[in-house]
């Protein structure tokens, strides 16, 4: 098997004192896309702040094309092809849709590529090529999440990440914003996707994780997690629901 | 899209600058051909202020960080074009204690306010260094602090600043053509700063500093340079005024001053040129009518007592009332626009118009 593109081992990161992760270790492979669950408060988040530099992680590696990436500091990361769409739609309120889309394409801009790139968006996007000079603050929030992956998109990262794009978003927002990812891993991005979805996440991902009290509880491909694991369970039987209904 | 077409619209996207410059220019021919020496000097400063209050826009407005110590940069430019331009004969007998070597100094006034934008840049390239990893209300409180380091520093080294007495005789140079060219040249600056990648990074910091450091933004180094460039046109515009009211004290460059700036570019909106441009009108016109009324109300006795400070305080409130109006200003983030007239009119049923 060829190295994977991103390995994090045994990562553990805090808030001042309060430990958020236990040595959390996962691999992403070229071309996958993988999925990270968990309830609130599992780690998820913070597993993918510490990867993108925006947190520093209290112990562990990262490792990212076979280049050590820990504690860099994020712009770096992010020059290196690892992207964030971050959780709640942060684009820029005050910033037109195309200076958002500018932004994202800074990092490695080409004025010839960034028309190329803006046509590929607004194939995939038509709604901001509407709002093309809008501020980004009056989109609505599936047109905010929209032009946060589509800001995220124009950097041309080797591996994305999505931060809970479904968040707050409505089922039908949900429903385009999820096949809108496949799509994107169709077309051969690598995504490392978080999601509390986990039912329609484990629809459309290759791989899992299944991060607990800062842990992973579980990995495997995505049918396994849906055989072995009840779902349910993990998110509504609080503490004492075992994870695995099956034995492993 | 026809040539044609693409022109018009790029033409409307940037529609504020020529919106703002045109009047500018109209108003300082005006001026200039009928106006009464007061009226002269008024737009004078006025121009002088839009230097400074643009220099200010450029960092404040675009990083979001209250930048108390602007005025200071505006001092460092006032001081240093002062000495490099004053006569030494002059010199020596205004600043007894001056350093010898600084007394020697002599250049043109050009070169001289070129010089101190210059030694501005250069003092906030140094103190900028460590304040702009701090944010929020950690960063503005340092940065005031630093203002009062400044002012310490102005009225304390007679031997440069002639401490807290005033330092006189610089040769007078801006007329209202030095101060209009030197305003649309602001103009042109500031928003093509706003503009520019620099500009847009800081923008996209102030908006949300974590998203900005996750699409690759390093938030620290754009503030830092957007503090540098800010510093350089308020020494510019130091130098400038300098040159047009010819003897200051450091008392210029202070709270209260420091304050009017800010009123400018808050009540305008620090988000946009347009913003700080209207900010500047409203305050210059306001200032100068309030001061004539003080003035009518102390000269012909109507109240027992004399009265001081109107200005200040109505303008404070001015600016209170403005901000619980519109927080952002009256102009706002956006930049100022000339209508589209082919606008499509919004569909508006029966029902909506009848209220139902």
């Amino acid at each position: 098997m060829t190295m994977p593109m991103l390995t994090v081992e045994n990562l553990m990161a805090s808030y001042g004192v309060v430990r958020a992760l236990h040595g959390v270790s996962l691999e992403v492979n070229e071309g996958e896309l993988v999925a990270l669950l968990g309830v609130n408060g599992a780690g998820k988040s913070t597993t993918l702040k510490s990867i993108t530099g925006i947190l520093r992680p209290v112990k562990g590696s990262i490792t990212f094309l076979g280049t050590e990436i820990t504690n860099r500091k994020p712009e770096w990361i992010v020059k290196q092809g690892l992207s964030l769409v971050p959780e709640g739609r942060e684009i820029f309120g005050s910033l037109t849709v195309e200076e958002n889309l500018r932004l994202g394409a800074f990092v490695s801009y080409q004025r010839d590529r960034y028309k190329a790139d803006l046509k590929e968006i607004f194939e995939l996007f038509p709604i901001l090529e509407e709002r093309f000079s809008q501020p980004g603050g009056l989109l609505s929030g599936g047109e905010q999440q929209m032009l946060a992956i589509a800001r995220a998109m124009m950097a041309h990262p080797k591996l994305l990440m999505l931060d809970e794009p479904s968040l707050g978003l409505s089922p039908a927002m949900t429903d385009s914003i999820f096949v809108l990812i496949k799509r994107l891993r169709e077309m051969g991005s690598t995504i490392l996707l978080v999601e509390q979805n986990a039912e329609r996440a484990l629809e459309i991902v290759d791989r899992a994780y299944l991060l607990a009290n800062g842990e992973v509880d579980f990995a495997g491909s995505a049918e396994d997690l849906k055989r072995k694991v009840d779902i349910a369970s993990v998110y509504f039987g609080g503490d004492d629901a075992a994870p695995c209904e099956v034995p492993l | 899209m026809s040539l044609f077409a693409r022109f018009l619209k790029l033409a409307q996207k940037h529609s504020a600058l020529p919106m703002i410059m045109i009047p500018v220019v109209l108003v300082g021919i005006g001026v200039n051909m009928f106006g009464s020496s007061l009226l002269l000097n008024v737009y004078t400063y006025f121009c002088v202020s839009l230097i400074m209050v643009l220099g200010l826009q450029m960092f404040m407005g675009n990083s979001g960080i209250l930048n108390w110590v602007h005025i200071g940069f505006v001092g460092v430019g006032a001081y240093a074009s002062g000495i490099l331009s004053t006569a030494p004969l002059v010199k020596s007998m205004g600043v007894p204690n001056m350093f010898p070597a600084l007394v020697e100094l002599n250049m043109p006034v050009i070169p001289a306010i070129m010089v101190g934008g210059l030694v501005a840049a250069l003092l906030a390239a140094i103190i900028g260094y460590p304040l702009m990893r701090l944010s929020d209300f950690v960063g503005v409180i340092t940065l005031f602090a630093t203002l009062i380091v400044f002012h310490v520093i102005m009225t304390q080294w007679d031997n440069v600043t002639n401490g807290p007495r005033t330092f006189f005789g610089v040769p007078e140079f801006t007329t209202l053509t030095v101060a209009l060219i030197g305003a649309l040249i602001a103009l042109a600056v500031a928003y093509w700063f706003r503009e520019s990648g620099l500009g847009l990074r800081l923008r996209a910091s102030r908006d949300d500093r974590y998203a900005a450091m996750s699409i690759g933004i390093d938030v620290v180094r754009v503030r830092y340079y957007g503090f540098i460039t800010s510093a350089l046109v308020a020494g510019l515009a130091g130098g400038v005024w300098a040159h047009f009211i010819t003897s200051f004290s450091p008392k210029a460059f202070y709270i209260s001053e420091m304050f009017i700036l800010l009123s400018m570019v808050v009540i305008g909106g620090s988000g946009s040129i347009s913003g700080a441009f209207m900010g500047t009108v409203f305050v210059t016109v306001g200032r100068e009518l309030l001061r004539q009324v003080e003035g009518t109300i102390n000269n012909a006795h109507l109240l027992s007592f004399e009265v001081y400070g109107l200005t200040e305080a109505v303008m404070a409130i001015f600016m209170i009332v403005i901000l619980i109006w519109r927080p952002g200003g009256v102009v706002g983030g956006q930049e100022l626009r000339w209508p589209l007239f082919k606008r499509n009119k919004p569909i508006v049923t029966k029902e909506v118009e009848d209220g139902v």
